[in-house]
């Protein structure tokens, strides 16, 4: 048997609350009169019968509802395993009239229970055997109350249905238990048989006053029901639309990285050293080409602030966030460098004209400094001496890194000439690893060196002067890459071939751009 | 700006004492090298890193002592595993003493040359004169 459980997600956490603690999920997976049912066995008659019964209604019910949800197969599987639960620990289980007054709470499902065998609740009158006889005529009852009113209910087949159905269902538990619970002291047929008067008399009667309050009660509990079965589906219905923006917004996400690593590659191309980028270098290259836009809003940032005038407190904040955007690409560079130290070495990820003062991975910081020594004015005695204090440690550190760097090479030459028969070869030439890895520490170094100058640059000047001062380096090095594209557009291009002029293409006029928003567009004027 | 020219390489001090004294702790050991003299590398010949802060101090008109660990049979061993532990990194070499204290590996070195403490305390040590 099927249960259309996948598209009432709330209703089965609802189960599980189930007072009775009934594993709703393992009793789906088997068929009705078997583990649960059947331990009720020979002692209670009745009860298979009601098996029976509740298991032939479901076929016909799947029948006629298809996905629907098989509330009546849920109903009468809860109401008889409370059945047989309390039919297990009760000596002498008795009702009173409150299980009529459960039967009444479904105003609205047809009162049929006339038709139900007042025969058998007379066969019911002895001692011991009553009491679990009237369980069975009520739990009858009222599987035929149920099994009927879920077939008109659910010709709608609409979901606040099921819970309301639902919460009647609990409620029954519950009374249902608390009878049991209740009545457990009282013994006799005398009781039986008001038991089995009173809910005929109720049925008669109808319209009590307690008939009443149970249907406001009711009824606000189906509103709560319907209420709280409509909040969920609204829930479900933004999940379900937060799903589906995310899978789009993901498969965008994939296309723009696909684009870019295949720019990337193109560029790597271009930029002479052919060949395909490590995934490290990749990755790298996009980092740099997201800090490069940083870098732009961040200087953006500084000319706004010191045009603006702001307070040294203010303008504080925005250098020390352009010292951090700083350190963040020798981290970016440290964890590339552990990848494809020869992408970085060798900067590929620079344009031509960067590349062209490389100095171990990056910009040399003395030739920084020669650059702005010119620039920052005026400075105060103290400042300039300062100045070229840093100058000339910076320039004592490069002068010694180069050395090391030079030892480096002289070594590698000589382990690599020497590597000549096959089997010394291969000695030589994991000699000749080992020793290339100490590249790694040297652009570490070089990096180490750059990211000391500027915070050095920091401590020297004042704020005013050090978000002057940034700004003149971003400046200076968009110039500089400025130059590299324009070289490469310059009118001898017909000599260059069509892929090169179509990818450097668009990267000229963004640069000629910001040349134009500096103030040296002049110098370029004959472009 | 002035350099100091490669003429400096000839002036390293090879101590002589180190292959007499006996092994003991090579901390200890470490320590008692360190402060001999004013400024003490603890070095491998074929380490460039080690190189260029050789290179480093005799630009700036300094006389290092340089021990290379390579080239001590008997305790270098020990004193390298030492110096590993001392610093907390992969790599022992090269490490710098100075008026006996540690100052560290080649980018402690670099950063206090650029931030200006280094001179102050090669001046104090009596590595550096004016």
């Amino acid at each position: 048997m099927a249960f259309g459980f996948c598209n009432v997600l709330p209703f089965s956490s609802f189960l599980d609350e189930n007072e009775n603690g009934l594993r709703w999920s393992c009793m789906a997976s088997h068929r009705l009169g078997e583990t649960g049912l059947s331990d009720s066995g020979p002692s209670n008659p009745h009860v298979p019968y009601a098996v029976f019964h509740g298991s032939n209604v479901p076929t016909s019910f799947i029948n006629q509802e298809g996905s629907a949800f098989d509330f009546g197969e849920l109903e009468e599987a809860i109401v008889l395993q409370g059945v047989k639960i309390r039919n297990d620990e009760a000596k002498a289980p008795l009702f009173t009239g409150r299980p009529a007054a459960t039967l009444e709470m479904f105003p609205s499902w047809p009162m049929r229970f006339q038709t139900t065998p007042r025969g058998s609740s007379k066969s019911g009158g002895e001692s011991t055997d009553s009491g679990s006889a009237v369980n069975t005529f009520s739990s009858k009852a009222e599987v035929q109350m149920e099994s009927e009113s879920p077939i008109s209910k659910n010709a709608s087949s609409s979901d606040h249905q099921a819970f309301d159905h639902q919460k009647h269902l609990q409620l029954q538990q519950q009374q249902i238990q608390q009878e049991m619970a209740n009545d457990r002291s009282r013994t006799g047929p005398s009781q039986n048989q008001s038991a089995v008067k009173a809910p005929q008399e109720k049925r008669k009667g109808g319209g009590s006053t307690s008939e009443k309050q149970l249907d406001a009660k009711t009824l606000r509990r189906l509103a709560q029901n319907r209420e709280a079965a409509r909040k969920s589906r609204l829930r479900k219905k933004a999940y379900v639309q937060q799903l589906e923006s995310s899978r789009m917004k993901l498969t965008q996400i994939e296309q723009d990285l696909q684009r870019a690593r295949a720019q990337g590659l193109f560029l790597g191309g271009c930029g002479g050293a052919g060949g395909n980028l490590s995934s490290g270098a990749a990755i790298f290259d996009m980092e740099y080409a997201r800090w490069l836009e940083d870098d732009h809003r961040l200087m953006a940032e500084l000319r706004t602030g010191l045009h603006a005038h702001l307070s040294d407190g203010d303008l504080r904040l925005i250098v020390e966030g352009y010292i951090s955007h700083y350190d963040e690409i020798f981290r970016l560079k440290g964890v590339a460098a552990k990848s494809d130290v020869f992408h970085v070495i060798t900067g590929l990820w620079l344009t031509p004209a960067e590349r062209c003062f490389l100095w171990i991975g990056g910009f040399r910081p003395s030739d920084l400094i020669k650059m702005l020594i010119g620039q920052l004015d005026p400075l105060t005695e103290q400042q300039l001496v300062g100045i070229y204090r840093l100058q000339q440690s910076t320039q004592q550190a490069e002068e010694a890194l180069s050395q090391g760097q030079e030892q480096l090479q002289q070594s590698l030459i000589e382990t690599i000439a020497a590597a000549g028969p096959v089997i010394d070869g291969m000695q030589q030439m994991a000699i000749a690893l080992a020793k290339l890895s100490n590249l790694e520490s040297f652009v570490r170094q070089a990096d180490n060196l750059r990211q000391q100058t500027l915070h050095q640059l920091c401590h020297v000047l004042t704020i005013r002067q050090a978000a002057r001062c940034f700004l003149v380096i971003g400046e200076y090095y968009g110039r500089l890459r400025a130059l590299s594209s324009l070289w490469a557009s310059r009118p001898r291009e017909s000599l260059m071939s069509e892929d090169h002029h179509n990818s450097c293409q668009p990267t000229a006029t963004d640069h000629l751009q910001i040349v134009h928003q500096s103030t040296v567009h002049n110098h370029f004027s004959t472009f | 700006m002035n350099y100091q020219t490669e003429s400096s390489w000839s002036s390293y001090n090879m101590p002589t004492r180190s292959n007499t004294a006996s092994g003991g702790d090579p901390l200890q050991r470490i320590e008692r090298l360190a402060s001999e003299n004013a400024v003490v590398i603890f070095s491998i010949s074929t380490c460039c890193m080690c190189h260029a802060i050789k290179r480093l101090f005799c630009g700036m008109g300094v006389n290092p002592t340089v021990h290379e660990l390579d080239q001590d049979p008997r305790t270098g061993k020990d004193m390298e595993a030492a110096l590993t532990r001392l610093l907390g990194s992969s790599s022992a070499v090269p490490v710098v003493f100075i008026g006996g204290k540690l100052v560290g590996s080649m980018d402690r070195v670099m950063a206090s040359h650029i931030n200006g403490t280094l001179v102050p305390l090669l001046k104090e040590a009596g590595a550096l004169w004016l």
